[in-house]
């Protein structure tokens, strides 16, 4: 079956891959204060998975082979997180989006990557899409789950519009800004309390989205949540659509239950999957879910998250396997069926 | 059944009676020179109802662009905050889009504004729950309710 793979990483060794892109002054900072890139290698426990791929040889190598798989969507996470200096933060997005496309976009028609930002400044991110916004072999632009502000904060919708003009989705990764706490009431003891915090603080994102009339002022924004998880939707919507009846005042411009904004606005990646192995809680898992819309295939390569996905694709009918491996990310992205007929570069 | 509620001169605008009528609580409510009356028992799960506040409707034209329109009215129950047109006893569910359909304020019994387009307000979701309404009409100065 095609297939669009809607996670695959990459990451560059160090930051002397950014160099040529790089101004000699940031070249000079990375060095002499001894800034090294980790690729959010913390991020992950042992035996999750390899190290990204930071060439095309190693990319093609590891991950293009696959059969099936037209399309690949490339997401850089270097440089997510840690930054408070917001010039040297746009700096870096800059240059990993000159990387990506240098490196990557250029060399296969199948490859699609994120377009990446400052995760501190929204007018440096509005730049940056400005910049490269246009090159539509970007298809969204990438945001850490873990932000310093929740993202549908009105102080974020310029990002948005900017995105919306040129035609780009939105999407937020696991992980981000670890410079505010994991939780919502401070930092945790332990690193299991900071892996797991990625799904709450997704939660916390999908309610400010809705919540703030993102999808009211830009219409035909799509986020798309990848490497968050999805199965904890339906208690959330329950939630979500029962307390907007009793304080809906707070949000008159909500024309619609809550439920309704994210089932038609948000999409989610199938890596992690966190579904029950009993195919009959499974099945009602996906009628709460309304049937597998939302969801898209991802592999999330280098990382390994079990055999969620086969599990899914085992209770789904030929019509709705082939919407969750294809034509979801198909129309989200406008991807058609032949790479090299539709190549948009 | 007529109940005599008040003298008109004594009921004054904003003001609200609740009375008992043949076992039944029901709130009999003045806004401007429009009267209305509604059972004082929330449909959703028993509250009192006519304690609520009676609120005009809160619309938006963008995200915090947030204004009160004074037409239609609405009482929300003071236990979980359910809403119901105070002229037709409709429960709604959320905010309004813009441009909201304003009805007319008359005194009909409430079945009849339910059967009008008008009464659903565009973009507004109709809530599950419809609340008793009875006619309240003025009568030789006297404050009448029809239950």
């Amino acid at each position: 079956m095609d297939a669009i793979d809607c996670d695959v990483h990459c990451a560059p060794d160090s930051y002397e891959a950014l160099f040529p892109h790089l101004s000699e002054y940031w070249r000079q900072y990375i060095t002499e204060a001894g800034i090294r890139v980790n690729g959010l290698a913390h991020a992950y426990p042992r035996g999750v998975g390899a190290t990204a791929p930071s060439t095309y040889e190693a990319l093609a190598d590891r991950v293009l082979d696959r059969r099936g798989v037209r399309f690949v969507i490339l997401n850089c996470l270097t440089g997510f997180e840690t930054h408070r200096n917001a010039y040297f933060g746009a700096a870096v997005a800059s240059a990993i989006n000159d990387w990506v496309r240098e490196e990557f976009l250029a060399r296969d028609e199948g490859l699609r990557a994120s377009l990446v930002v400052s995760t501190i400044s929204p007018e440096d991110a509005v730049a940056e899409i400005e910049r490269v916004g246009e090159d539509r072999r970007f298809v969204q632009v990438l945001l850490p789950v873990r932000s310093d502000l929740p993202w549908g904060h009105k102080n974020n919708h310029a990002v948005f519009a900017a995105a919306r003009e040129r035609g780009l989705q939105v999407a937020l990764h696991a992980w981000g800004r670890a410079g505010k706490a994991p939780t919502p009431s401070g930092f945790t003891t332990t690193y299991l309390e900071d892996y797991v915090g990625n799904q709450s603080i997704a939660q916390g994102q999908v309610l400010s989205f809705v919540s703030e009339g993102v999808f009211e002022r830009f219409p035909d924004l799509r986020v798309v949540l990848i490497e968050c998880g999805f199965a904890w939707l339906p208690p959330l919507l329950w939630r979500f659509d029962k307390d907007w009846k009793g304080v809906w005042r707070e949000v008159p411009w909500l024309g619609r239950r809550p439920s309704e904004y994210v089932r038609e606005h948000f999409r989610a990646t199938t890596a992690p999957a966190h579904l029950p192995r009993d195919p009959v809680l499974l099945d009602q898992l996906l009628e709460m879910l309304d049937g597998p819309g939302m969801l898209t295939y991802a592999s999330d390569y280098p990382h390994e998250h079990g055999d969620g996905l086969a599990g899914l694709l085992d209770r789904l009918g030929e019509e709705q396997r082939r919407s969750v491996m294809w034509s979801t990310a198909a129309e989200l992205y406008g991807l058609a069926g032949n790479p090299a007929a539709s190549s948009r570069a | 059944m007529r109940v005599v509620v008040a003298p008109v001169a004594g009921f004054g605008d904003g003001e609200r009676r609740i009375v008992e009528v043949g076992g039944r609580s029901i709130g009999v409510f003045r806004v401007g020179e429009s009267f209305y009356g509604i059972r004082n028992r929330c449909p959703h799960q028993g509250g009192p109802l006519c304690l609520g506040h009676v609120l005009g409707d809160a619309v938006a034209d963008a995200p915090g662009q947030a204004r009160v329109s004074s037409d239609p009215l609405r009482i929300a129950c003071p236990w979980h905050g359910w809403e119901y047109d105070l002229d037709s006893g409709q429960s709604f569910m959320g905010g309004a889009m813009a441009g909201v359909r304003s009805f007319g304020a008359r005194v009909e019994p409430g079945g009849s504004l339910l059967d009008s387009a008008p009464a659903r307000p565009a973009g507004r979701v109709p809530g599950p729950y419809l609340a008793e309404t009875f006619e309240v009409r003025v009568e030789d100065e006297y404050v009448v309710l029809e239950a």
